[in-house]
């Protein structure tokens, strides 16, 4: 219990306290002590200081902050996390014949520039590389912030006639945006790690086909792997890619904070870049056509939006299909008991559940307590204890205790498998379900400016009808701007209420045209 | 016959005679968008594509040229392959390159394999980020005189002038190990092993597609031990992978050894290499495992309380392989022809060409095609159906051999009606690797198409390693030594004399030690150099 590993975690902690004593206000200060007295548990509560609770579950494990600022290490826990996504998208992708690739990291201010709109949504976040070794370089390069620019010219060298459409390309790599707002762990990050996918088609219902399929496979990865419930739509005029023709997104939501969390993107960018890029093919009757391009995005942020949504004051919560480990398994020896018997049990379950498919794990570690590992197996959000006792040894049993809930069960070895798989899917489910019942609780339908205002305050994911017009949506803005940032578009779902007749917009008094989704945002 | 059969280039394919596109529009383009490959040693120090040799690009799209010879010039050939498989193409920036799908694939077939055996032996996947304060570079003297020439310098962000200027990482020595010290207490932190797959830059001035980018594709494993024979032990282990996974998957027979301290990475005690030998007989370092040793845990301070409580420095070791290796692979196979994929990583393991002369014929041998392609992937092989009606199949036949497809599967109207199937080997040329009437009934068919890969695989290997051991020479003098470079070989001997001796054959032959082999020969030794006693013999060559 007190080997030096222990005084590692309070090292760790005291650091934190350190780091957190001077942006806590009172009362703060007696938690913390108690803390550090256990090495262990979280110095606060999820509803009490919503990002201080973000950035210490983070810490656990999942990221270490670095030297700079918005840059940030990705640990083997959340790495694992991010191969699972990765191994499920990449699969699905090859299934759409997308083709995996790899464009430099480096682009020629030339080709950044090419595109006005899009060098202007850009520019302000890109770093430059000025100097190799010693010397300066002619021109500085940029480091891509996305590929668009690097891309199109070999598109437009590839592509000659349509037997070359459709081209379907991704890239799994790094990105660099040198924002200066807040950066938070996984969500906003300088350096971070994504997909590109990145398609030309013959044809615009090609182009939309796809938009959709990709951002389906997004809703996937959200509902079925994060379990974070989402809403697919249309990004405004405003808020869309820029330089493409339009942009859907999928968009999450956290309670806590009242913000909304772009999930991912998929961007229709029409021929835009086509006619700068000259990416144009022969078509069947030999004429000359430009394509219809496709980009669509997820990235590291995945992570955040499923850590905010699901962490509780124990720490992480994993849904166990994103779980690196989905079972531990945790002797619970006492002093005069079979302390092999009880190691071997463990040993046994864990073979058992591993070849079944199960990622599972023993913790036999004899320099740490009991006690101490299921704290420090919740803080790592492990959807599953096993816990085996001498009690249960005799009986033939193990006892499982769900991260998500905390109901116990003492189950018979016998049919200890299907018991765990069946688990593992009703807490993937239920984790779903609350998410989704604690978001809906927070979705609030207005009508008028007041009813806006209020719901702001609230912290509401707003749903008001709308006129649609850039103009309007800057002029909120405006309007609520303050310290935690102005109020925007989320999106317009694609599941539309109905939109009666005369309804008016909100902001404007102007007809509405659609209902879209508001609020303030990550 | 070869003749006639030989690769028109994908230029006059994509730009046939007839004239698609106004005149003016084709030259913009060409000139926008072909440079000739072997411009990208030579190409200057600017920074977008540049206009040079116009002329010499025309001729090259003018001419209606199959992929020039590897006997005749090693490097066009090369870049040729390059260019006409689709492997990769240049990058907009001098010295970058893109990666196409079918030269990323093969770094795909690379990176599956390495990544089970990593975790298999215990090391976790992590990233660390790109960016590295130039101040953490500096703070292990040699490692910073190593790598100072090639860094690339980020000192603008967000239109801002950074305080610090920051290296876009070269390696991740300097910054892993600024992390271990907070992470590493005590003994039982220990090992700590971790790997990350990463994009690496070093502002090289002679560039060469796969084999030397300022920017390529790696993974590179850290890892720290309580004690130096645990890291030895680790160093060593990593490189056994290495050479297994050369061996085994890509039938390239790498010579593992250690490198002469002059070789030895910035900043390692004991560098472990594995060295190839090229069709040109050129040296390539295939991958690298480094002892590194407690420099690093020195600068950094990474320290742990041992058993006793006592604080002791790390010893770590750091190993890598980058997408170097694929070049390595298309030196090492390659023919006149082109391109030659051992099977375990060719990204199509088995193409299929349908034959049809009438329109009758063709749904009968389409459809046959179709069945034997799905018996082929159900049995899990990598299977391309060409069923374009757009080229002859004496077309296909070169493009997929140009492609370097380990087996070929040709069905026509008489095979149809036979119910069997002709199977040719990409590695034995003409009819000695035709084989006809092989039942198309799945389990033959699969039995068989399994048995001809294995084949390949071995003979491939067979054929390097005797390619290899052709074109190393024993040698127990300078004169011999001499000699054996000259004549383009590789040349062994036993080597005990200094380091400026090692500097005067670089000069006066142009050849390096690439390695003391791990395999040593028997017996006493005298230094080549200078006739006292050896303990090895080192071999040396010109390298790439």
């Amino acid at each position: 219990m007190d080997g030096p590993s222990e005084k590692k975690e309070k090292v760790v902690k005291e650091k934190v306290v350190k780091e957190k004593g001077a942006t806590s206000g009172p009362g703060g200060k007696k938690k913390k002590d108690v803390k550090k007295e256990t090495g262990l548990g979280l110095s606060v509560k999820k509803d009490e200081n919503f990002g201080e609770w973000y950035s210490e579950v983070c810490k656990h494990e999942m990221i270490e902050y670095y030297d700079i600022s918005g840059c940030y290490i990705l640990r083997p826990w959340s790495m694992a996390i991010w191969e699972i996504m990765h191994a499920f998208f990449d699969a699905e992708l090859k299934k759409m014949k997308v083709k995996n690739c790899y464009f430099p990291l480096f682009v020629s201010p030339g080709a950044l520039e090419r595109e006005t709109d899009h060098i202007e949504g850009f520019a302000p976040e890109v770093a430059w590389v000025t100097k190799s070794g010693k010397s300066d370089l002619e021109v500085p390069l940029a480091i891509r912030p996305t590929s668009e620019t690097v891309m199109y010219p070999y598109f437009s060298k590839w592509i000659r006639g349509h037997r070359d459409l459709p081209l379907k390309l991704n890239q799994w790599c790094n990105v660099v945006r040198w924002e200066f707002s807040n950066p938070t762990p996984f969500i906003r990050s300088r350096e971070f790690l994504w997909q590109e996918g990145h398609t030309a088609f013959a044809t615009k219902e090609e182009a939309d086909e796809e938009v959709l399929q990709v951002l389906e496979l997004y809703r996937r990865i959200y509902e079925e792997y994060l379990a974070v419930p989402i809403v697919k739509g249309m990004k405004s005029e405003n808020e869309k890619f820029a330089g493409g023709l339009y942009t859907t997104s999928i968009e999450a939501f956290i309670p806590n904070t009242g913000r909304g969390v772009q999930g991912a993107t998929s961007h229709c960018l029409g021929q835009n870049f086509a006619k700068m890029f000259e990416i144009n093919y022969e078509n069947e009757k030999g004429e000359t056509a430009m394509v219809w391009q496709n980009s669509w995005a997820y990235t590291t942020r995945t992570i955040g939006v499923m850590i905010m949504t699901h962490g509780d004051d124990k720490g992480l919560i994993l849904p166990p299909k994103i779980a690196p480990v989905q079972v531990v398994v945790i002797p619970v020896p006492y002093k005069d008991a079979n302390t092999q018997g009880i190691f071997d049990a463990c040993s046994a379950t864990v073979s058992a559940l591993s070849e079944a498919g199960i990622r599972a794990e023993e913790d036999l570690r004899d320099n740490y307590s009991p006690g101490w590992k299921y704290s420090n197996w919740e803080m790592k959000g492990v959807p599953l204890r096993i816990e085996i006792g001498p009690r249960d040894l005799e009986n033939d049993q193990v006892r499982t205790v769900r991260r998500d809930n905390g109901v116990k069960e003492d189950i018979p070895r016998g049919g200890l498998v299907e018991h765990v798989k069946e688990l593992l899917v009703k807490i993937q489910e239920n984790m779903f379900e609350v998410a989704k019942q604690k978001r809906e609780a927070c979705v609030e339908v207005i009508k008028t400016w007041d009813e806006f205002s209020n719901a702001l305050k609230e912290k509401k994911l707003i749903l008001a009808p709308w006129c649609d017009e850039k103009e309007v949506e800057i002029d909120v803005k405006g309007r609520t701007k303050g310290e935690t940032g102005a109020a925007k578009t989320l999106c317009s779902p694609f599941d539309q209420p109905e939109l009666p007749e005369g309804t008016l917009c909100f902001a404007s008094g102007k007809p509405a045209k659609k209902w879209t989704y508001w609020g303030r945002s990550y | 016959m070869v003749a006639c059969l030989r690769v028109p280039s994908l230029t006059s394919l994509l730009f046939p005679a007839t004239t698609r596109y106004p005149a003016s529009l084709r030259r913009t383009v060409y000139l926008r968008n072909r440079r000739p490959l072997s411009g990208f040693a030579t190409a200057p120090s600017g920074t977008t594509a540049s206009t040079e040799t116009k002329s010499a690009e025309v001729d090259r799209l003018k001419s209606d040229r199959a992929v020039t010879p590897r006997t005749k010039d090693f490097n066009a050939w090369y870049l040729d392959v390059i260019g006409s498989a689709e492997l990769a193409d240049y990058g907009p920036v001098r010295g970058t390159m893109v990666i196409r799908p079918y030269g990323y694939a093969i770094w795909e077939a690379i990176q599956e394999y390495l990544n089970v055996k990593f975790k298999e032996t215990g090391h976790s996947n992590m990233y660390f980020p790109q960016f590295i304060p130039y101040s953490f570079i500096e703070k292990e003297a040699s490692h910073v005189e190593g790598f100072s020439p090639e860094l690339a310098l980020v000192t603008v962000g967000g239109g801002k002038e950074l305080e610090e200027k920051l290296v876009v990482r070269p390696t991740s020595e300097t910054i892993v190990n600024h992390m271990f010290t907070q992470w590493i207490h005590s003994y039982r932190d220990l090992p700590l092993m971790i790997n990350q797959w990463a994009n690496v830059t070093r502002w090289e001035m002679r560039t060469k597609p796969f084999i030397r980018t300022l920017e390529f594709l790696w993974q590179e494993g850290h890892t720290a031990h309580a004690t130096p024979e645990e890291a030895e032990k680790e160093a060593k282990q990593m490189i056994e992978i290495y050479t297994r996974f050369a061996f085994e998957q890509t039938a390239i027979p790498v010579i593992p050894g250690r490198k002469s301290k002059l070789e030895t990475f910035a900043g390692a005690d004991i560098t472990y290499t594995i060295e190839a030998m090229m069709g040109d007989r050129k040296a390539l370092q295939a991958g690298t495992s480094h002892n590194l040793g407690q420099n690093f845990s020195r600068a950094f301070g990474t320290q742990f309380a041992d058993e006793n409580g006592e604080r002791q420095h790390v010893w770590q070791t750091s190993w890598a392989v980058s997408t170097r290796f694929v070049g390595g692979i298309i030196m090492t196979h390659g023919d006149d022809t082109g391109l030659m994929l051992p099977p375990k990583i060719a990204p199509i393991q088995v193409v299929i060409v349908p034959i049809w002369k009438k329109d009758n014929e063709k749904t009968g041998v389409l459809s046959a095609a179709s069945s034997v392609k799905e018996a082929l992937q159900t049995a899990g092989f990598r299977v391309k159906l060409d069923d374009t009606d757009q080229r002859t199949p004496g077309w296909k036949f070169n493009f997929w051999e140009m492609k370097g497809i380990p087996l070929r599967i040709e069905i026509g109207p008489r095979d149809v009606s036979s119910n069997s199937v002709v199977v040719s080997r990409r590695d034995i040329p003409g009819k000695a690797g035709k084989v006809f009437g092989i039942s198309m009934e799945a389990s033959t068919l699969v039995a068989y198409v399994k048995e001809k890969l294995d084949e390949i695989q071995s003979s491939l290997l067979e054929k390097a390693v005797s390619f290899r051991d052709s074109n190393i020479v024993d040698v127990n003098s300078y004169d011999e030594l001499k000699e054996a470079i000259s004549s383009g070989k590789w040349a062994r001997g036993p080597w005990s004399a200094s380091d400026a001796d090692e500097q005067r054959v670089k000069e006066e032959t142009g050849a390096t030690i690439r390695c003391y082999p791990f395999e040593q020969p028997k017996g006493t030794k005298t230094c080549l150099m200078t006739g006292n006693p050896a303990e090895e013999v080192a071999i040396f060559a010109k390298s790439y």
